[in-house]
């Protein structure tokens, strides 16, 4: 792994981000109004900034970064005198986000008047304020203990800690190891919270509630937090009651701004390309075979309406030319024609006829299998192994093959009609391959389209990409330098989109070394991403609880969704590219709405920790696999036809369904082995992927 | 995670005292109090970061348990170098140990020979992954193979025996996630129905099933023993019987009934393999057909005649493994309600009493109680011991008993010596109170007993260390 070699002690944070927070929270307006765009630059004649710079170039100076430092003084300009002026008292003082407030019983005594006016206050009301308690809580620990109050901080933590909610105790976890001053800097919980606002959404009612309750008596401690770190999203209409917050509740720095989901989002698909020629030279070669005349002429009548089907076009889907994509090659087309016509014979799934599950167990095992990935054509198998080594089974008859080499494929003519087949060495046939090049644990595979490519990722902070012809490693795209969570394939190929413990998310084509856009905004480590079916979106799932879509074209996040109370471990686009479900370790399964990024469901029937999700390729029938050994099927069809699109404004979310069960159609136990990987073939037999759990 | 749980958690920290002793491991002899609060602050902080990283990697490797390896990814993620030589995928209890007024926590750490690593060649080289595909399901429906879990698990089967009124409710709730799969027309019937008729039940077996049972009960009474062996495996194994367990138990129960009268030992040995299979099976539970299955295991015990030559075979062993059956089944199953233990210590003790009863009824009699437990042994068996005794001698000196019966009547002397010699031996033999009490059987017995005691106090202290 790389290292950089300045930062030698443990827990050093990174240095700049405290400065960049800085810069953020000058000046916080009142809190009615809303506060300017975080990313606003201040005033350059502002005194504050003068201080940011000077801080900035100390901590240059620190670790030896002289390149910047000379960079950021030509930028601004500065005089001399500025760069002695600011000491390391300075540089303390700009870190420190909380200024001492004096005596610390103030805190548990306004807390305690907080909670007491929370819980009086109307019914309607009282939820919507409760909002505000956590953050408030948070800030008020953090604020005892910077200033050094240990004792009465563990206090505080033991007496309201376990009145917080419990999607939030994960984090207050995290808030309760510390304790001390010099602790705050080296934690990324703290960094977070102190460099973003906490984001509550309340009805102006409950804002001016608020207000009149803080203007009444002397809460400077409460108004202090309140401008400086709560951003107060206020909109018209009707407090919320309490299903209504809880749901949306659980992200890392509170809800989504409505601003978050404004952007338009072309969900829909992307027209097929027109193979109509394609397949009329097929007919005519099988014409060829001396059918008689009424045959052939039957087939295509049948093959039409097969093929053109899709020439509508979608009002919401993307144009064609709004993301490069990859030409189609001859073989992709083949392979095209060869799905459809694989998925004419398609079983159409419902509640009356589920699908036949086909479980494929790893064995031998024990706890070294990280991942597994099914190709497209449901052909090949590939697991990741915690020893680094990546491990590819042929699931059909046909073994896999390698390619010959260059001197036996300068003898081979280019003319002939199987030189696909001629270019690849029979010998060296086997059922298994193995790929060994990474250093640390793989923690994710994709296939590419075209299934002549693999894409892995792993521990070590590389991706490697690796020829399925050749059998070998091709690139190394080193960015990360942190684990690497998730990689993806785009569905058209060419690009793909990583995540990592690094908390950003990186889309990336095949013949670049460096990627082509890093999407961050993310609180904590990207666990999951996911490419949306038109391949201009990808969705990101991560350990602060919160989903977002991202526009591959512009870089920019174009969707935030709050309401998971855990990490998310996997997302998945429904068929139609409207619908995003999302899974983690709060056990639940989320549909979220790409439309507007409002919630539509909660399923929730799983015990354990979702791995996977998946769905038939009718779209009817969304399927989880989870710890819990079992596999559960969803009636997704019935679920879309419950939604009434009527109701759905931009700034109101729909009824959300609760009830977890009301669509569960099967549940399917495995014996002791979890499903890591559910896939369906293009004739929608599902596909498991599980390894047994217990040493045998 | 609930909030109680949460409570306790917060602030946790490392206690001094570990730390005293880890300075000490490492050579530091006198660590101040103050210096330790300072070094478990930091270091309990440090560690609930690791390990708070830690998790990640585990749900990252698909995993519910952390391992040490995780660990390590952890600590490689601050820029530490991992602790090599702790890779090991099971788990480390932690040991406690107390003394000189610490109390301490450890792990055991073995000294390796290094030797024995090097010279011992036959290290075990780690299985290859492979993969194995099964069907899960088919067309929804999950078979029922040995790669699948039972379609009723044991816990279902018993809540549905033993409290039959949460089967009912659940019935209602439950979106028959079991058994056949939901079809559109059954619910369109259930919700025209307005009387509800209770469905008789009926037990249909698939065509597999039935020849499956087929296969199994003609191999467990057949004549070929490797075919017997394999089946009464699958017995004791397969997770899929539950459906075929009432046709399974009623065979037994009819083929104890027809063989006994028969004097069939040989097949009475088998069906009783056949019901320590089941018994061992991990997947069924066997509450419901007890009453098919205690009287044939009983009858196995105590019939007068198991076999058509008495005085030739061993059917002593036949009664012996029924009792270890039954005895099994007694601690299974027995409730306050059901009362298996004490109806089944009822009847022995009934057969002991019985003047009438036979000799071998007796030995089973015996035999049966002895399973049960040395409490038993002294509550019914030794009251009655001078009885027994003068009975078998009766036998012994007849010259004009039969041959099975003295065979009969050694036998039970020699099991009465057998089970009551750990009965008697924790009180101080005394040879004129034994023959007072326990008449011609008191020599015998007062050897015994002073045998066992002998040894017993020269390695009693070893053993209870």
């Amino acid at each position: 792994m790389d290292v950089d070699p300045s930062v030698p002690d443990l827990f050093i944070p990174p240095p700049c981000s405290d400065i960049v927070m800085e810069t953020i929270k000058v000046e916080s307006p009142i809190i009615e109004e809303v506060k300017p765009d975080i990313v606003e630059t201040p005033h350059p004649s502002n005194v504050l900034e003068k201080n940011v710079i000077s801080a900035v170039l100390q901590i240059c100076k620190k670790y030896n970064l002289k390149k910047t430092e000379e960079a950021l003084k030509s930028e601004v300009h500065v005089s001399p005198d500025m760069v002695s002026m600011g000491s390391d008292s300075d540089v303390n003082k700009l870190l420190s986000a909380y200024k001492s407030e004096g005596d610390p019983d103030v805190y548990k005594d306004s807390y305690a008047a907080l909670l007491k006016f929370v819980e009086n206050s109307l019914d309607i009301y009282k939820h919507e304020l409760g909002t505000i308690l956590y953050p408030m809580f948070v800030h008020m620990y953090l604020e005892l203990v910077y200033n050094g109050y240990k004792d009465q901080a563990i206090q505080f933590m033991e007496t309201y800690g376990p009145k917080q909610e419990d999607y939030y105790q994960e984090d207050i976890q995290k808030f309760a190891a510390i304790t001390l001053r010099e602790q705050m800097r080296s934690s990324e919980i703290v960094e977070t919270f102190k460099s973003n606002a906490f984001i509550i959404r309340m009805s102006r009612d409950t804002v001016s509630i608020l207000k009149r309750h803080l203007n009444e008596k002397d809460h400077s401690v409460l108004l202090n937090i309140i401008k400086n770190h709560l951003y107060l999203d206020m909109y018209e209409g009707v407090a919320r009651n309490k299903d209504q917050i809880e749901i949306t509740a659980g992200g890392m720095v509170g809800e989504a701004r409505r601003e978050d989901n404004k952007a338009k989002v072309f969900y829909g698909l992307l027209k097929e390309p027109d193979l109509q020629c394609f397949v009329q030279a097929e007919e005519d070669e099988d014409g060829d075979g001396g059918a008689d005349a009424d045959k052939p002429k039957k087939k295509k009548a049948k093959k039409d309406s097969l093929f053109y089907k899709k020439s509508k076009t979608d009002p919401n889907a993307p144009s064609s030319d709004r993301m490069p994509l990859p030409e189609l090659k001859d073989a992709d087309k083949l392979e095209k024609v060869k799905a459809l016509r694989e998925s004419s014979k398609r079983v159409t799934l419902s509640a009356e006829t589920l699908p036949s599950i086909c479980c494929y167990t790893l064995l031998n095992t024990y706890y070294s299998v990280s991942c597994t990935e099914i190709s497209e054509d449901a052909s090949m198998l590939a697991v990741g192994f915690a020893d680094s080594r990546i491990k590819v089974w042929s699931l059909v008859p046909q073994k896999l093959k390698a390619m010959k080499s260059a001197e036996q494929l300068q003898d081979i003519n280019l003319e002939a009609d199987d030189v696909l087949q001629r270019i690849m060495e029979d010998r060296s046939a086997e059922t298994t391959k193995t790929l060994i090049g990474h250093t640390r644990s793989v923690t994710k595979i994709s296939f590419s389209p075209d299934k002549t490519l693999l894409v892995s990722s792993s521990v070590d902070g590389t991706v490697r990409l690796w020829s399925l012809l050749l059998w070998t490693c091709l690139v190394v795209y080193k960015g990360h330098l942190t684990p690497v969570w998730d990689v993806e394939f785009s569905p058209y190929g060419y690009y793909f989109v990583t995540g990592g413990h690094d908390k950003t998310a990186r889309l990336w084509v095949t013949d670049q070394y460096q990627p082509v856009r890093v999407f961050v905004g993310h609180y904590s480590d990207v666990d999951c991403v996911k490419f949306h079916p038109n391949s201009n979106y990808v969705a990101t799932g991560s350990s602060d609880r919160t989903v977002r879509l991202w526009d591959c074209v512009s870089g920019s996040q174009v969707r935030l969704m709050t309401g998971h109370k855990g990490s998310i471990t996997v997302l998945c686009f429904a068929i139609d590219g409207r619908f995003l479900a999302s899974a983690g370790t709060d056990n639940n399964i989320l549909v979220w709405d790409m439309a507007h990024g409002h919630l539509l469901a909660v399923f929730s029937a799983h015990t354990e920790r979702i791995e996977t999700l998946a769905f038939s390729r009718d779209g009817n029938i969304l399927v989880s696999g989870s710890q819990d050994c079992s596999i559960k099927l969803w009636d997704f069809t019935k679920f879309t036809e419950d939604i009434s699109f009527d109701d759905i404004s931009v700034c109101h979310n729909p009824d959300i369904k609760k009830d977890g069960q009301y669509y569960l159609l099967r549940t399917f136990g495995t014996k002791q082995s979890p499903a890591i990987t559910l896939f369906f073939t293009r004739r929608n037999v599902l596909f498991a992927v599980t390894y047994k759990k217990s040493e045998e | 995670m609930s909030s109680t749980n949460a409570t306790t958690n917060y602030g946790t920290t490392i206690s001094i005292e570990s730390l005293k002793v880890i300075a000490e491991i490492i050579g530091i002899p006198s660590l101040s109090d103050e210096c330790g609060k300072e070094l478990s602050e930091d270091i309990t902080f440090k560690l609930k970061h690791i390990i708070q990283n830690a998790m990640k990697f585990m749900t990252h490797g698909k995993r519910t348990r952390l391992i040490p390896s995780d660990v390590d990814n952890s600590l490689i993620l601050y820029n530490i170098e991992p602790l090599y030589g702790f890779s090991s995928a099971e788990h480390i209890p932690f040991r406690f140990a107390s003394g000189g007024g610490r109390e301490l926590h450890y792990t055991e750490d073995k000294e390796l020979d290094l030797n024995d690593v090097v010279l011992n060649s036959t290290i075990k080289y780690p299985l290859e992954a492979s993969v194995r595909s099964h069907w899960l399901a088919i067309d929804g429906i999950q078979p029922t193979i040995p790669e699948n879990p039972p379609p009723i698990s044991k816990d279902e089967q018993k809540l549905e025996s033993v409290n039959p009124i949460a089967n009912l409710k659940k019935k209602e709730s439950d979106k028959e996630s079991h058994g056949k799969p939901t079809t559109g027309k059954i619910h369109k019937l259930r919700n025209v129905e307005t009387v509800h008729v209770k469905q008789l039940a009926t037990h249909e077996l698939s065509v597999e099933q039935q020849l499956y049972y087929k296969e199994i009960t003609e191999a467990c009474v057949g004549s070929d023993e490797l075919r017997r062996t394999e089946a009464l495996q699958s017995l004791s194994n397969d997770p899929g019987l539950h459906a075929m367990l009432p046709r399974m138990c009623t065979f037994i129960a009819e083929g104890v009934k027809v063989n006994v009268v028969q004097h069939n030992l040989a097949l009475l040995i088998y069906l009783m393999r056949m019901v320590k299979s089941l018994q061992d099976n991990p997947t069924l539970y066997l509450e419901k057909y007890l009453h098919e299955l205690i009287p044939s295991v009983l009858t196995c015990i105590l019939s007068k005649q198991l076999s058509r030559t008495p005085e030739m075979d061993n059917h002593w062993a036949l009664r012996d493994f029924a009792s270890r059956i039954i005895s099994q089944i007694s601690k299974a199953f027995n409730t306050s309600v059901n009362n298996i233990q004490c109806r089944i210590t009822r009847l022995f003790s009934d057969a002991l009493s019985n003047e009438s009863s036979h000799l071998p009824t007796i030995y089973g009699a015996l035999q049966g109680l002895a399973e049960l437990g040395p409490q038993l042994v002294k509550l019914h068996i030794v009251p009655r011991i001078e009885s027994l005794a003068s009975r078998v001698d009766k036998v012994l000196l007849d010259s004009s008993s039969s041959q099975a019966d003295k065979i009969a009547a050694t036998q039970i002397k020699n099991l009465l010596i057998k089970v009551l010699t750990p009965v008697l031996k924790n009180s101080q033999p005394d040879i004129e109170k034994y023959e007072n009490e326990f008449g011609s059987l008191a020599h015998p017995l007062y050897s015994a007993v002073t045998k066992a005691r002998t040894p017993s106090l020269s390695g009693g202290i070893g053993s209870r260390t």
